[in-house]
Parts: structure tokens; sequence; C-alpha cells
């Protein structure tokens, strides 16, 4: 119960936060005859909540106070799970914090398209009104998107990167914390805005509808900034730390390939999150403030948020599959008992990502209305992506050849990455292809593409990763049989679910509809079917997690026998990670050469590699 | 170096055979929805296309991960380590240069040929234009068309007005053979009108009109071809997915035969 206090104590001054900040000064304001809309004041009380709940959390506690010259408490230590409730600077505490956060929330979004799914499984309505398959569509929309950005880098990210380049922590813990605690208030927000009406624009916010919807909007957008300065503080963190904080002897060219492809799709999010923002504040300021720069009734131009919006929203993709790249190739390796193929051509392969994500984002708007001179140079750089692209594949299929595959749920799901997102690369070329994106443009070929990608890809790469890092994380073995079946069971369902989104797409289904043409009814039925099927899959996960977690073998320091630097400490690792600092001594994945090592590291309770 | 030619002959014949399947059912493709305009050609077209020049990719992505499965999976917890052979740097090198020259002949064809033939347009004029060129300014005054339609979205109606008609429908009644062009707007907010069975769609944008081109090149209704509707492709609220309009292409006869009927009722 102590363990929630920190949690009671932001919650109570968040509460407190909102109301000073948004129906006090609203009051006060309208008691002094001037005019305080209530989307402005649902704008203003969601901030100050945010700070409010910030201070509570622990903000106060961990900056203010001694920056002030306050008496400051001792920090508590403690291995208990109270530390996993309060604001703490241990980035693997921070990490199980995200994963938890954020599977728990793929679990909500997922649970939401299931609404959908049943919603879609006939011509005509069943269970929902059409406003209300609109806001759900948008809530399982944001909420996904949210999970996609931050369950790999604030996850995983957080957990393996400080551990795998022998940092005893990340470069700014305090920021870090403040990454994750940022978060709540963006989920409390975005549930809500049910409240006050919910939102029904979906996750992309187009003006001028998102500036005439109910106010549930706001809180949408709000919640959405706030996240994007959590996203833009853990990139920096990320940069630096892995800039900075490099074991003696971890060069650049010894980094494993997960941690490049964190650098990378850091990289993104620093530099691209702050489009995102003054998009949807020129919504808000449009809405609370009067101003029109997207309002159809005051000669706004909306066709330019949908430029702004994509200037983010595409490299935000990257963003997501970057560390899912990494994470992939990082299990395809170790499970094929053989270096990383193609290794630098590879790491040269997220930079051409990176460079090319910035300057692709028209290929969402072939359709807008936007000068016709844009088509044939996002036509261009659109597809020429697909050739840095076509690394990852050198690399995992050139790994794949060369090695002995032992074939555990980790590369299992890693061999399932490799399949869906080969989809998702094939069908993303008929996207970027103007003379057929004209007619699959927002039809459900996009959705089953985006699945591909990003369930398909992302996710089940954040599967091979979950199943990889589980003894190291939890110090317990998970159990290989359930492991398998879920595999299967999910490999399956998801291609059952979503292949034939691409039929129905072509065939005229557009997206966010809550109803269809009849001709559409067999389609429809199959896709609810399997996505039943495809969810219930996850129990099993859930399952073998929770139980292996309890009750499953403990796991000793290197249950896979892996090379790099995470794997040569204890199980779970220290609080300061190693007993001494290691010392790198060569490349990150050494299988089949006798003589070589990538670290050594001081003993206690690890193996060398 | 005798076992890794045999490895490679066998992986070899894999993709041979996977592409070879790929292609015969590529080309016995039938899945279209039904097709009623020019446009709708020019699509499907580049769709098959696509779907041609993918068939050999992913026939060696899938041919390498079955084959590893199959012949590179070992026993042993964990397998003893291949011992470790060198990168031939040429490898990387050639996938490097063969990937960029497919992504460039995609680029090429359908992607820009196909981009000039949809706006009708020679390939060398596509690619003259330029921020400076005004193409959408230009395209609004293009004389070639036969009929001009004005649609106008709302939340959540399609109206159609032909002012050479004089007539405002509820209904999109095209003559086959004719080039139209649809000068679109929104009196609220962004829509996107939409016809399946011609493959194309523009945004319905308020403040601004935007334009797009369609010959239809056959007759039918949307009682009979359900993709021969105008239905809404960008979210805009409560009456998004019900946001669709009946259309209809009639042969020239029939056509004006409904214009005179129209006008008549007037």
């Amino acid at each position: 119960m102590r363990a929630l206090v920190p949690m009671a104590k932001g919650l109570v001054y968040g509460l407190v936060g909102y109301v000073l900040g948004g129906p006090l000064l609203a009051a006060v304001v309208r008691a002094a005859g001037g005019g305080f809309p209530f989307d402005l004041e649902l704008a203003t009380g969601s901030f100050a909540g945010t700070v409010g709940w910030l201070a509570g959390v622990g903000v106060w506690e961990a900056w203010a106070r001694g920056w002030f010259g306050l008496p400051v408490r001792p920090w508590p230590h403690d291995d208990g799970v109270a530390r996993y409730f309060r604001f703490t600077t241990d980035h693997k505490v921070i990490g199980m914090q995200y994963l938890v956060t954020f599977l728990g929330l793929f679990f909500l979004g997922g649970a939401l398209a299931l609404l959908m799914r049943w919603e879609l499984m006939h011509p005509g309505m069943q269970l929902l009104t059409l406003n209300g398959y609109n806001q759900v569509m948008s809530l399982h929309g944001i909420i996904m998107i949210a999970v996609a950005v931050a369950i790999f880098l604030g996850g995983l990210g957080n957990y393996c990167v400080p551990l795998m380049i022998g940092a005893p922590d990340m470069a700014f813990p305090r920021v870090n914390a403040l990454s994750y605690w940022l978060t709540p208030p963006v989920a409390v927000m975005l549930l809500a805005s049910l409240l006050v009406g919910g939102w029904d624009s979906g996750w992309t916010v187009y003006p001028p509808l998102s500036a005439v919807n109910p106010p549930g909007q706001v809180l949408m957008i709000v919640a959405v900034v706030i996240f994007g300065l959590s996203s833009i503080l853990g990139g920096i963190n990320f940069l630096v730390t892995i800039a900075r904080l490099r074991a003696p002897g971890m060069t650049w060219g010894r980094l494993p390939v997960f941690v490049w492809s964190v650098f990378a799709a850091s990289l993104l999010s620093f530099v691209f999150t702050q489009y995102l923002a003054a998009s949807l504040l020129m919504v808000l300021l449009d809405r609370v403030a009067g101003m029109s720069y997207f309002h159809f009734a005051r000669g706004g131009t909306p066709v330019v948020y949908q430029q702004l919006f994509w200037f983010y929203s595409h490299p935000a993709v990257y963003i997501m599959i970057l560390p899912a790249f990494g994470a992939a190739l990082e299990v395809l390796t170790h499970f094929a008992r053989t270096p990383l193929y193609a290794y630098r051509w590879v790491v040269g392969g997220f930079f051409g990502i990176v460079g090319l994500s910035g300057i692709v984002w028209a290929h969402h708007n072939f359709t807008s209305g936007m000068p016709g001179w844009m088509h044939a140079p996002m036509l261009v750089t659109t597809e020429a992506i697909s050739v840095p692209t076509g690394l990852v594949f050198l690399s995992a299929l050139g790994t794949l050849v060369r090695g002995r595959l032992w074939l555990r749920t980790p590369m299992l799901f890693a061999l399932g990455w490799v399949w869906n997102f080969l989809g998702g690369g094939v069908t993303g070329i008929f996207n970027a292809d103007v003379a057929t994106d004209l007619h699959l443009h927002d039809t459900y070929f996009v959705v089953g593409h985006f699945h591909y990608t990003i369930m398909g890809g992302e996710i089940f790469a954040l599967f091979a990763a979950l199943y990889y890092w589980y003894p190291k994380i939890t110090g317990r073995l998970y159990d290989e049989r359930l492991g398998r079946v879920h595999f299967w069971w999910t490999f399956l369902a998801f291609n059952a679910t979503f292949f034939p989104m691409f039929w129905a797409g072509l065939h005229g289904m557009n997206r966010r509809i809550a109803d269809y043409p009849a001709a559409l009814g067999g389609v429809n039925l199959w896709t609810s079917v399997a996505a039943f099927v495809l969810a219930a899959g996850f129990l099993v996960f859930l399952y073998n997690f929770v139980a292996s977690w309890v009750r499953g073998p403990r796991a000793e320091a290197n249950p896979w026998q892996a090379s790099t630097l995470e794997w040569q400490t204890s199980s779970p690792p220290p609080v300061e990670n190693f007993p001494a600092l290691p010392v790198v001594v060569g490349a990150p994945y050494v299988y089949g050469m006798p003589a070589a090592r990538h670290a050594v590291v001081a003993a206690a309770g690890g193996s060398e590699g | 170096m005798h076992a890794a030619a045999m490895r490679g002959g066998v992986l070899a014949l894999w993709w041979a055979v996977l592409t070879a399947v790929l292609l015969a059912l590529v080309l016995r493709f039938e899945g279209f929805p039904p097709a009623a305009a020019r446009e709708a050609g020019v699509a499907d077209h580049a769709f098959r296309l696509l779907m041609l020049m993918a068939s050999p990719v992913f026939a060696l992505v899938v041919a390498v991960l079955v084959y590893s499965v199959v012949s590179c999976r070992s026993q042993g917890d964990p397998p003893e380590p291949p011992p470790y052979l060198p990168e031939h740097p040429a490898v990387p090198r050639v996938w490097f240069a063969a990937t960029a020259a497919l992504a460039a002949y995609v680029i090429y064809n359908p992607g820009l040929v196909g981009l000039a033939e949809m706006r009708e347009v020679p390939l060398r004029a596509l690619l003259a234009s330029s921020p400076a060129s005004r193409v959408r300014l230009a395209s609004l005054a293009d004389p070639d068309a036969d009929l001009v339609v004005r649609v106008r979205a709302s939340r959540w109606l399609w109206q159609f007005d032909y002012p050479q008609q004089g007539l405002t429908t509820r209904e999109l009644v095209l003559p086959v053979g004719r080039r139209v062009r649809f000068e679109v707007t929104s009196v609220d907010i962004v829509h996107s009108f939409w016809v399946p069975a011609f493959r194309t769609k523009i945004d319905a944008v308020p403040n601004l009109t935007t334009v797009l081109h369609v010959t239809p090149t056959r007759t039918g209704s949307f009682q009979d071809t359900v993709a021969l509707r105008v239905q809404c492709a960008e979210l805009c609220g409560v009456g998004h997915g019900i946001m669709a309009a009946p259309g209809r292409v009639l042969d020239p006869e029939g056509f004006e035969a409904w214009v005179a009927a129209e006008q008549a009722r007037r």
C-alpha cells in the first residue's frame, strides 16, 4: 500500500492543478467579464494538471527541493516492488515501467479493435452508433500509435541499451524518469476525453473536422503534445547515452545492431516530433483562440496541416520500425549462431532510412489537392527508401543462410518478422506509386499495409525481443512450449486477419467506416472472426509471462550463450549493472571465432563472452 | 567450397520455382473489381506490373527463409556455431546495385510512366513541371473536357452540378467515352470524391477547387456494380461511412435523354 503513496500524491496534485488551471481560472476570468471557452478551460486545466501530477509524483522531490535549498530527504533505494511505482532513476526500472504500461495500453487498444471488428462483422449496425464507432476507432488509433512509438524505445531501449554498451545508467537519469512519468497523464487524458464527447477525427486529427468536433479533441491534442515532449526527451537521452557512455573499447564499429537502431530512431524523434506538436497546437489555437490556420469558415487552408502533420508522422513510422529492425537482427544473429551479416551495410541502411524519411511525407497527400508537381518527386523519394530497407533484408537473409538455426521462440518471432515485414514492404510500393495509390489511398489496402509493417513487423520483433530478454529482465525462464504455441497461433491468425484487408481495400472498402456495402460482407466476416482468434492467442502469452515470472525456473546469467554485454552480468542485473566497468575488446558477434571475444567483464555472476 | 556451391544451387532452384509459380499466379490474376474508366485501366495495369516485379523479390526472401529453416536448422542447445567464413565484399555491393536498379525501374515504370498516363500528359511534360509551372492552375483551365461536373461535398451529402446543362442532382450520371472534368470542392470540412470503379479520387477541400479528369469506358449503374458509387474517402465525422451517392454511366443517347428528362422536370 505504501508503494502507491507517490502516485496517489501525484493524482491529488494533478487534480488540484487541473482545478486551479482550468475551471477556477475560467470562473475568475468569466466573473471579471472575460470570455473563456470550455475548450480553453480543458486545455489550460490539463496542462496545469500535468504539472501538478509531475510535482506530486516526484519531480519536486528529485529536482526542486535541492535547487531551492530545502532540506533534501534521502533518496529511497530499495529492491522491492515499490520502486516500480515511484519516480526513480534506474534505467531498468524505467524500462519496466514503460514495458508494463504500454503492454497494458496495447491490450486496451486491442480490445478497442475487437469492438470495431464486432461492429464490422456484418453490414449494417451491430453494436455501436456511427459516432461511437468513430470514437472507438480514433482511440484505437492513437493508443496503438503511442504504444508503437514508446514500447520499443522506452521499454526495451531503456532496459537494454545501457547494459549493451556497458554503461551504469542513461546519461540523464532524472530526465529519463521524467520521460516516463509524463506518459500516465497522456493515457488518462486520452481516456478522459470520452467524458467530454470524445473525438472522431482519428489519430490524424485532420482539420477542419478537428477544429469543429467535440471538446474531447482538446484533451487528445494536449495528450499528444505532452507525449511528444516525452518522446523528444527520450530521444536526446539515448543520443547522449550512446555517444558518451560507451564502455572503454566499445567503438562505434563494435556497437550491437540494436543500439545502432535505437540511435537512428532517437535521431528521428529528436528532430521531427516538434512538427507534430506545432501542427496540433495550431489546431488548438484555431479552436480556443479564434485563429484561422485551418478553420473553413475563416478562410483557413486545411491542406497545409496535412503537410505539416506528415512531415512528422512519416518519420514517426521509422521511429517505430527502426528499433524493431535492430531487435529482430539481434535475435537472428544470436539464434543463427553466426555474426550478423553485412553489419556495416545495415547500419548504413539505417541512416539511409533516417535521411530519406524526412523527404517522403507527401506520399500521404497524393489525393489531397496539393500542387501537381509534388507527386513525381515524392513518388521517387518514397520508392527509393526501399533500397536502404533492402539492406536490412540482405543482413537478415545473409545471416540465416550462413548460420545454424536454433529455433527457439525468439527466433520463431524473428523469422515471422521477416515474412510479415516483407508483406508490409512490398505492399508499401503500391501505396507509393501514384497510379495505384489514387485508388488505394484511404482504403483497407492501406490498413492492411500498415498493420503488416507495424503489427507484423514491429510487434513481432517486439515479441522476439521480449522472449529473448525475458530471462535477463525477470531472472526466470519462460515456458518454451507455450512460447511456440503463442508464435504459431499469432503468426497464422495475424496473416488470416490482415491479408484479406488488401482484397477488401482493392474492392472498395474505405477506411474508418462503421458500415459498408453488403457485397463486402464475406471478407469482413472472415476478418472479424480471425481478429478474435488472434486476440485470444495473446492470453497464452500473458499466462506464460506471468506464470513463469512467479514460478518459472531460475535463469542463469547467459541462458542463450550470447556474446553481447547484457548477458555478461547476472539475471536480473544489479542496480549498477556491472560489478566493474567492462572492457570491450572485439566485435559484438563472435560466433564461430574460437579466439575472439567481445568483452572482458570482471567476475561476479557473469560468464565471459 | 563444393558444398557451398551445392547449397547455392539448391537455393537458386527454390527461388526460380517459386518465382515461376508467383508469376503464373499474377498473370492469371483476375481479382480486380469492375473497371469503368480509362483511369481504372491505367491503375490496374500498374497494379499488375508491380505484382509482377514484386514476385521475384518476394520469392527470393521466402526461398531463403524456407531453405534456411529446412536445411540450416541444427540440433543442440544451442547448436555449435558454424566456423566463421569471411564475408565476400562483392555480395553487398551487388545486392545494393541490384535493388537500386530495381527501385529505379519501378520509379520509372509504373511510377512516372503511370503518373503521366493518369494525367494524360507526355512523360517529358510531367518531368518539366515544377513549383513555378502552376500545373494545378493550368489544369483548371484545361479545355479538352467534354463535360464539366461540379462536385459539392458537405456533411454528409454529395451534390453534382452540371453547369453546361443547368442541372443539379444527387446522382452522378455520366456519358460513356467522354472526358469529364470534375471540379470538386467542399462547403464545410475535408471530404474525398472517390469512385472505386474509376480507381481514382481527389479530396474535396473547403476554400479550394480540386480537379480530376475521368473518361468512363463502360456503361453500368450502382444497382448492378457496387463499385460504381461516389464514396467519401476522407474521415468527415458521424456520417462518413454512409456518405455515398449512386453512380451511373450511360451511352451518349441515353445521357442526352436523361439530360432532357431532368431539364423537363425542373
